[in-house]
Order: structure tokens, then C-alpha cells, then sequence
């Protein structure tokens, strides 16, 4: 699965986004330096402490997240929709590289990208508060696999896109708002019982809880089951993605 | 040996418009073969096909053995493609293009940096290596998709219109570039407008017309299928020529004063027994020209005869006999026109 063929699309991939720093990693930089200043410094010091951690921290691991999966789902929906656009996507599918190498490619550089955007993130965390973590085989294991699954789920954006209004649309109205209600700024504690349940049924809760766990100790849920519900949604969504490429769902006639 | 490309009974239906219908067609291991039709023949919709960019309705495509589908890891690693299209990623300079493409055929990256600087020394675009595509002229953009086609070293290219608005010199050295690969063994398939091309550089030529085969022959069969026009100034007003109107020879004359134009299958072998029967009928000769068929006009003749007999068989589908009766008169007078002219 990892041929040459695949190399060289994955090398294709991320030295896309390498070499265009402004579009890809400063803007989530820029927007979590802001995040940090103004729920740290301006109000991190006027909101109660969320289950004995300060806010700031309280809320690191959902940005991590966040920003992780939000980039890995945006480079793989991008580069899959550009590329057909232009039609240079061609390039690809006329090469002889099996379907599953293709995808493996795409998802691979895209992981890498949520994954860089994910040390960014805390690495900004890191300059407004100190930083632990608790469980780092969970952190990795968690991070390797959201960033797969939401890899895997641009994919899919990218092939059922038809112009590049549906990129945004997937991002304002279905990302977004996973995120906001998936316990990112706030603890399942806070809310009323039957909104805890309601909740339990967006995916992000569990990604956000699973790395919350890994740094701070600290998880709403169990967080070995969380990881296994993600490896299985991966598996799933990425036998989609093989499937649409093999099928030819919006990349051939 | 294996044939380059294969196809029996190919279909492709869009909906209710059938692209492909029942196309069969072998293009031999090392052969320059052309595909002429006009718009929406379905050529490109063929070439599609064999790539993996169209999926087939029906029939089965093979190239050099392998099923296009169910081997197509083999079949496209055998193929080098020029679109019609410039379908070039435009994020890296053309060097790296090309590297990209060769690293997709399994080639380790050493290897593409090397093929990718030959191919575009070849194609004579080499000092803009580190140019991004979008800065390329016209003509460079089609050199590039050449370059592209070639980084692979493919058993069989497909130039899907390579000359297509491009400047007289670059389809010159095109066409010896493509000569040249001919001739070291690399079977070229080629779809054109320009009949020029295709009469000068393919072994055989397939004419399509709405996803059907017309006819598949050399180019200098499909001349001898046309006419000849034998142009003739007399002294005098030339009156009527019957001995020449019932010569076997003439399948159409035409006097206006002191101009006859014969219409004949073999210009050359015809003209001493035209001049012969011109002096015996008391016509002095002072000027000659013989027009020889071009392959465009076998071109344009084949595939309106084709659109005829579409519009013909589709009708009669339907059922509407009387009326068709009366349009049908016209068309096989006209069909026999085109039959006197050796159209067939």
C-alpha cells in the first residue's frame, strides 16, 4: 500500500502545504494566540475553574483538537476538490496506482497537517500556561486517529463538493458546529442531564474528551472506549474512501 | 502479438446520449494510428475510456492485453496521455510536474528527476523547468502535456489534438518528435481535425461519427475511394461532349464556355484518353489542371453520408413510413451522387 506511487503523491501532497506557510499553518497560529489572550489573560481570570483546572487549560485540549482535525478535513477536501476542478487530478488517476494507495497518499498528508497545526496549537498553548501531559501514548494514539478520520472525511467533502462553496458550507454548517457543541469550551458537567445525552451523539465529544484525558488526566467518559469508537468510525470512513475512488464518484464520467 | 489497444461492441451512454456505440476497433503494437471524427464523435469519450476517466457502458477495451478495468494498473502504466486539455497542476514548477507524474508510474525519484530533464530538453522547453505552468506561452503548455506524456517512457502515447491552435513550427516539430518515437517503437494513437496530420504522420485512420465506426483504412485507400477533377481551357467554346459524358471514365462533366471539368476516379492515368477524345470532338487544348481528392473532402463526404443514414434509420425507427417515404427519394438520390463519386 505504500509504494513508491504513494510516496511520491504524499511527498506531492504535503510539500503542497509546506511551502504555502501563510495559507496553512499562520492562520490557525494567529487564531489561537487570540483564543489564548482572550480566554486567558482577558477572561480566563473572571471564569471559575472547570473541574479544578484553570480555563485556559481546561480548554487547551479542544483547541488542539480543533485546529487538528478542522485542518486535516480542510487539506483533504481542498486538495481533492482543486485538483478536480483543474482536472489535474488526472495526473492521478490515470497513474497505475492502485485506489488504496491513492488514499492512502491523500489521508496520510492531510493527517500530517492536522497533526503539525495540533503542535502549533500547543506549542502557543505552552507560551500562556504550562503544560503537562498525563497519558502520552493515549495523546498520540488519539491525535493519529482524528486527524485520519476527519483526513478521511475531507476526502469524501472533496469528491461530493460541485463548486467551492460546498468547501465552506461543509466547514461553517457541519464542522463548526460539531465543534462549538462538543465540549470544547465547557465541561458535560455543566450542562443539564438531557443535553449531556444529546451531545454524547456528536463524535467530537469524545475526541475532545479522549485528549483532554491524555493531558490532564481528567475525562467525562471512558476514554479507552472513546478510542475504540474512533478507530472503528476511521476504518469505516476510510472503506469509503476507497470505495468512491474505486467506484469513480466524482472523479470520473 | 498483442494488439496496442482493443475494443469490441464499446458503449458509453450518458443518459439518453449514447457517446460510444458499439465501437470495435484494433490498433496494432507499433502502429501510428489516426482517429478522425468530428465534434462529439466520441473520441475523446474513446480515449477516455482506455485511460480510466470514463467508465464504459458496455463492450470490452483492452491495451496490450490487459482489460482496462479489471487489469488497470497494467493497461495505464502502459499509456503516456497528452489531453486535449491542459489538466496541469499548477501549485509546482514544470520540473517537478513531471516528477510527480513519473513517482505515480513507480518510478523512484532519482529516476523521475532524470526523465523529467530529458523530456524537457526534448521537447525544447528545458530553461523553463522551474516555471510554473500557468507562466508558460500557448505553445509551451502544449509541449509540456507532451512532456508529460513521455516522463513515463509509455509502450503506447495518446495525443489526444496535439496541435490544436498551435503556431505552424511547433506542429512541425511535433510531428517529427512523434515521427521519431514511431519509429523507436512506441505505438501512437492520434485524434485530429487537421486531416493534414493525420495524412502525413498515421499508418491507418479511423473515421468516427457519432460513437460509430465509418470506416477504418490508410489514408491512401481513402483517396482512391474520392475523385479526381480534370480542369480543361479549350481555343473555342467547347459546346456539348457526348462521346465524353458516356466515356466510362467520367463520372461527371460539366461545360460552362470555354471550361470543362471532368470528374474522374484517377486524374493522372485519365488525362492522355480525356485530351484524345477532347481533340477528336474538335476541341484545341491550351490548359490542363488535375485537382487531386483531398482526404478531407473523403472526410467531410463519409461522415455527412454517415449523418444521412443515421437520420434515415432513426426515422424509419419510428415508423412513420409515407413521409419518410418521400425523404428517403431525395436522400438515395443524393446517396447515389456521393456513390458516383466513389464514396462508399
Amino acid at each position: 500500500m505504500w509504494s513508491v506511487g504513494s510516496r511520491a503523491l504524499f511527498r506531492r501532497e504535503v510539500l503542497r502545504f509546506v511551502r504555502r506557510p501563510k495559507n496553512t499553518f499562520m492562520p490557525p497560529a494567529i487564531t489561537n494566540v487570540l483564543y489564548f489572550v482572550v480566554f486567558g489573560v482577558v477572561l480566563g481570570g473572571r471564569i471559575d475553574r472547570i473541574a479544578g483546572f484553570e480555563y485556559i487549560l481546561f480548554i487547551l485540549p479542544g483547541l488542539i483538537v480543533l485546529g487538528t482535525i478542522s485542518n486535516a478535513f480542510e487539506n483533504a477536501a481542498f486538495s481533492i476538490f482543486h485538483g478536480r476542478w483543474n482536472e489535474y487530478i488526472h495526473e492521478t488517476l490515470t497513474s497505475p496506482m492502485a485506489y488504496t494507495e491513492m488514499v492512502a497518499a491523500y489521508v496520510a498528508a492531510s493527517s500530517v497537517r492536522g497533526l503539525i497545526v495540533g503542535v502549533i496549537i500547543a506549542g502557543v498553548g505552552r507560551v500562556f500556561t504550562p503544560i503537562t501531559v498525563e497519558h502520552a501514548g493515549f495523546l498520540v494514539a488519539t491525535m493519529v486517529v482524528i486527524s485520519v478520520l476527519f483526513a478521511g472525511l475531507g476526502i469524501v467533502g472533496g469528491l461530493w463538493a460541485r463548486d467551492f462553496d460546498d468547501l465552506t458550507v461543509m466547514n461553517q454548517f457541519l464542522v463548526r458546529p460539531l465543534v462549538f457543541f462538543g465540549a470544547v469550551f465547557y465541561s458535560l458537567e455543566v450542562l443539564p442531564p438531557l443535553w449531556q445525552k444529546v451531545l454524547l451523539a456528536n463524535p467530537m465529544v469524545y475526541m475532545v474528551d479522549t485528549v483532554r484525558y491524555s493531558f490532564l488526566g481528567y475525562a467525562d467518559l471512558v476514554p479507552a472506549t472513546s478510542l475504540a469508537v474512533l478507530v472503528g468510525f476511521t476504518a469505516v470512513v476510510l472503506a469509503v474512501d476507497v470505495y468512491l475512488f474505486k467506484v469513480g464518484y466524482g472523479l470520473t464520467e | 502479438m498483442q494488439a496496442a489497444i482493443e475494443t469490441r461492441d464499446l458503449t458509453k451512454e450518458y443518459g439518453d446520449v449514447r457517446a460510444l456505440q458499439g465501437l470495435s476497433l484494433t490498433v496494432e503494437d507499433g502502429e501510428f494510428f489516426g482517429l478522425l471524427g468530428p465534434n462529439g464523435a466520441g473520441k475523446t469519450t474513446f480515449i477516455n475510456v482506455l485511460v480510466g476517466l470514463v467508465r464504459k457502458t458496455g463492450g470490452e477495451a483492452t491495451v496490450f492485453g490487459h482489460d482496462v478495468e479489471t487489469d488497470y494498473r497494467q493497461a495505464r502504466d502502459a499509456i503516456g496521455l497528452a489531453p486535449q486539455e491542459f489538466n496541469v497542476d499548477r501549485f509546482f514548477p514544470i520540473r517537478e510536474v513531471l516528477m510527480h507524474k513519473a513517482g505515480y508510474h513507480g518510478i523512484s525519484k532519482d529516476e523521475a528527476a532524470r526523465r523529467a530533464d530529458e523530456a524537457l530538453k526534448r521537447v525544447g522547453i528545458y530553461d523553463k523547468r522551474d516555471e510554473r505552468f500557468d507562466w508558460l506561452s500557448g505553445g509551451m503548455k502544449r509541449r509540456l502535456l507532451l512532456a508529460r506524456a513521455l516522463v513515463t517512457d509509455p509502450d503506447l502515447l495518446i495525443l489526444d489534438e496535439p496541435t490544436a491552435g498551435v503556431d505552424v513550427q511547433l506542429r512541425r516539430d511535433l510531428w517529427d518528435l512523434v515521427t521519431e518515437l514511431n519509429e523507436d517503437g512506441t505505438t501512437v494513437l492520434l485524434t485530429t481535425h487537421y486531416i493534414e496530420e493525420a495524412e502525413r504522420l498515421c499508418d491507418r485512420v479511423a473515421i468516427l461519427n457519432e460513437g460509430r465506426k465509418v470506416t477504418v483504412a490508410t489514408p491512401d485507400d481513402l483517396k482512391r475511394r474520392g475523385s479526381d477533377t480534370i480542369t480543361v481551357r479549350t481555343a473555342d467554346p467547347a459546346g456539348s461532349l457526348p462521346a465524353i459524358e458516356r466515356a466510362a471514365y467520367a463520372k461527371k462533366v460539366r461545360v460552362d464556355g470555354d471550361q470543362v471539368e471532368v470528374q474522374v476516379g484517377d486524374g493522372g492515368a485519365t488525362v492522355p484518353r480525356l485530351l484524345e477524345d477532347l481533340q477528336a470532338a474538335g476541341n484545341e487544348v491550351v490548359d490542363l489542371d488535375v485537382a487531386r481528392t483531398s482526404l478531407e473532402e473523403i472526410f467531410v463526404d463519409l461522415t455527412k453520408r454517415e449523418d444521412r443514414t443515421v437520420t434515415r434509420s432513426s426515422a424509419s425507427e419510428a415508423g412513420d413510413g409515407e413521409s419518410d417515404g418521400g425523404e428517403s427519394d431525395t436522400d438515395d438520390s443524393r446517396g447515389e451522387e456521393v456513390t458516383r463519386e466513389g464514396v462508399r
